[in-house]
């Protein structure tokens, strides 16, 4: 062994607060793959559902059976005629019904009930018309159809994606000060034990930002452990859920997007990254709190 | 080199310890600093290593206020002096050679380029055998002398010595003070702190004797 190892010996370290550090920032680092899975995900389904409902529309056609026939045929022609829709196709009574079976636990009888006629429009995504002006020409022409073009749908939808996603987007933000706070507690309890080495540092003319740097590099190797367990373990049970065929087919928005291995390193880059200015943090505060 | 003008200091609200201190020890010179316990010396060594800031009055210390100092100017000034504590101050999760290279260390030298200068240290204060030893290992003696190569180890412009020769034997006492007087000789200021009257006036040189917190100068009797 060399009678001189430098710098990393200087502090006497004790494996207790290491561990502790470690196991608090893998369990943070846990936590935040969820976090960071459930943003990524809502902001996903947001994305599915105003896609999925943007380029359609609809016109219910009263469900009175008289003149039914002629009314729909006004719709389809208004609609056919009309700018920003690429296509308007009345759906058969099998159509409704497939519609209707998921409320009636089995496939309706349309003849005893007063199901409305639909008619499915395909809008020009970037010139999609004004609604307003449909439903006046569809009320001008006594067609007693209601135009939807699903707006209030999306909007509701998107906004909750939106507000779940926030919420995720918080977690992590929590997570990510949860992990600072912790490094914080640790190196002030660990430098209440090191004062006098501490002490002995800056008289032989340690600056500040040198004794920082000793506990930065110990903060960053636990930081990025820390991450690389609590990621690695969040990883698994990802594969996990995945390998589950219903959970895969009840939430396909979930599949690992292209970009998932750049995610994980960028959890144990953060760890570490957090873990080091919350210790610098730590310590430039306490040694100035000292004098 | 290092000036104290009307200087006072007390610790926090306790009584004066020092009171209207002036002093003047030009570069290079060896200074004794004595007293009885309580005198103030150690005070006085310790506002000159910068642990303590004067509640009166101006320190002056290669040319700057001391009190005008940043952390890291304060920091930069320590590197220039080397300090031989009462109670040697060394790490003991550190051998006696990394204790020497402590002051390298700090200042970010590479221990490849200060590796032989430590080696040499030790073989100087006799503990060449000693370099893995750990403080709690060594006699009292033997760490007084791994302080002594710790604070001389980095060529600091001035050397503080807080009654060095207070916890060994004569013989050993001897030895110590041979080796300030070499460093003296190689340029540095001394300022070496001991109440050991009868050993001190056994040199000739510059004593400054330290009273209920007051100053007065002096000369040993012989060399």
């Amino acid at each position: 062994m060399s009678a001189i190892r430098g710098k990393g010996a200087l502090i006497p370290f004790q494996a207790a607060s290491g561990g502790l550090m470690l196991l608090i920032v893998a369990a943070m680092a846990f936590l935040a793959c969820f976090a960071l899975a459930g943003a990524l995900a809502t902001t996903r389904i947001a994305a599915t559902w105003t896609e999925g409902l943007a380029g359609a529309a609809t016109v219910r056609i009263d469900a009175n059976e008289d003149d039914r026939a002629r009314r729909t045929s006004l719709v389809l022609d208004i609609l056919r005629d009309t700018e920003g829709i690429i296509d308007a196709r009345a759906l058969n009574e099998r159509d409704v019904a497939e519609l209707l079976t998921p409320w009636f636990g089995g496939t309706p009888d349309l003849g005893e009930l007063p199901a409305p006629g639909i008619v499915a429009v395909t809008l020009d995504t970037e010139n999609e018309p004004d609604p307003t002006v449909v439903q006046a020409r569809l009320d001008g022409a006594g067609a007693g159809a209601i135009y939807d073009d699903h707006g209030r749908w999306r909007g509701r939808a998107a906004k909750a994606a939106r507000a779940i996603g926030n919420l995720s987007w918080w977690a992590l933000v929590l997570t990510v000060l949860a992990i600072a706070a912790a490094a914080f507690l640790v190196i002030s309890i660990a430098m209440v034990a090191h004062k006098g080495t501490i002490e002995a540092l800056r008289l032989a003319g340690a600056e500040d930002r040198f004794v920082a740097g000793l506990y930065q590099k110990r903060f960053f190797w636990l930081g990025a452990l820390g991450g690389l367990i609590g990621s690695g373990v969040a990883l698994t049970a990802f594969v996990g859920l995945d390998a589950l065929s219903s959970v895969r087919a009840a939430l396909p928005m979930l599949d690992a997007p292209y970009y998932w291995p750049f995610a994980w390193l960028g959890i144990v880059l953060a760890c570490a990254l957090v873990a080091v200015l919350a210790a610098r943090l730590a310590v430039l505060t306490t040694l100035r709190r000292r004098g | 080199m290092i000036q104290f003008e009307n200087v006072g200091f007390r610790y926090k609200r306790g009584p004066e310890v020092l009171q209207n201190v002036n002093l003047e020890i030009p570069a290079g010179s060896f200074q004794f600093i004595t007293g009885e316990s309580g005198a103030g010396k150690s005070s006085l060594l310790r506002l000159l290593f910068l642990d303590e800031v004067p509640t009166s009055g101006r320190i002056s210390l290669f040319g700057r206020d001391v009190t005008t100092l940043t952390r890291d100017e304060i920091a930069w000034f320590r590197r220039r002096i080397g300090v031989v504590f009462q109670d040697f101050r060394l790490l003991d999760h550190l051998s006696a050679a990394e204790n020497v290279a402590l002051p390298l260390t700090v200042s970010g030298a590479r221990e490849t380029a200060y590796r032989d200068n430590v080696t040499e240290m030790l073989q100087w204060v006799g503990l060449g055998d000693k370099m893995e030893v750990r403080p709690p290992e060594l006699s009292g003696g033997e760490k007084q002398r791994v302080a002594i190569a710790r604070a001389v180890v980095a060529s600091p412009d001035i050397i503080l010595a807080d009654e060095p020769t207070g916890s060994v034997d004569p013989a050993m006492a001897e030895r110590i003070m041979a080796l300030f007087v070499e460093m003296n000789r190689l340029g540095k200021t001394v300022l070496f702190a001991s109440h050991d009257l009868a050993m001190i006036e056994q040199y000739k040189l510059p004593i400054t004797t330290l009273r209920d917190g007051t100053v007065s100068s002096g000369m040993g009797a012989a060399a």
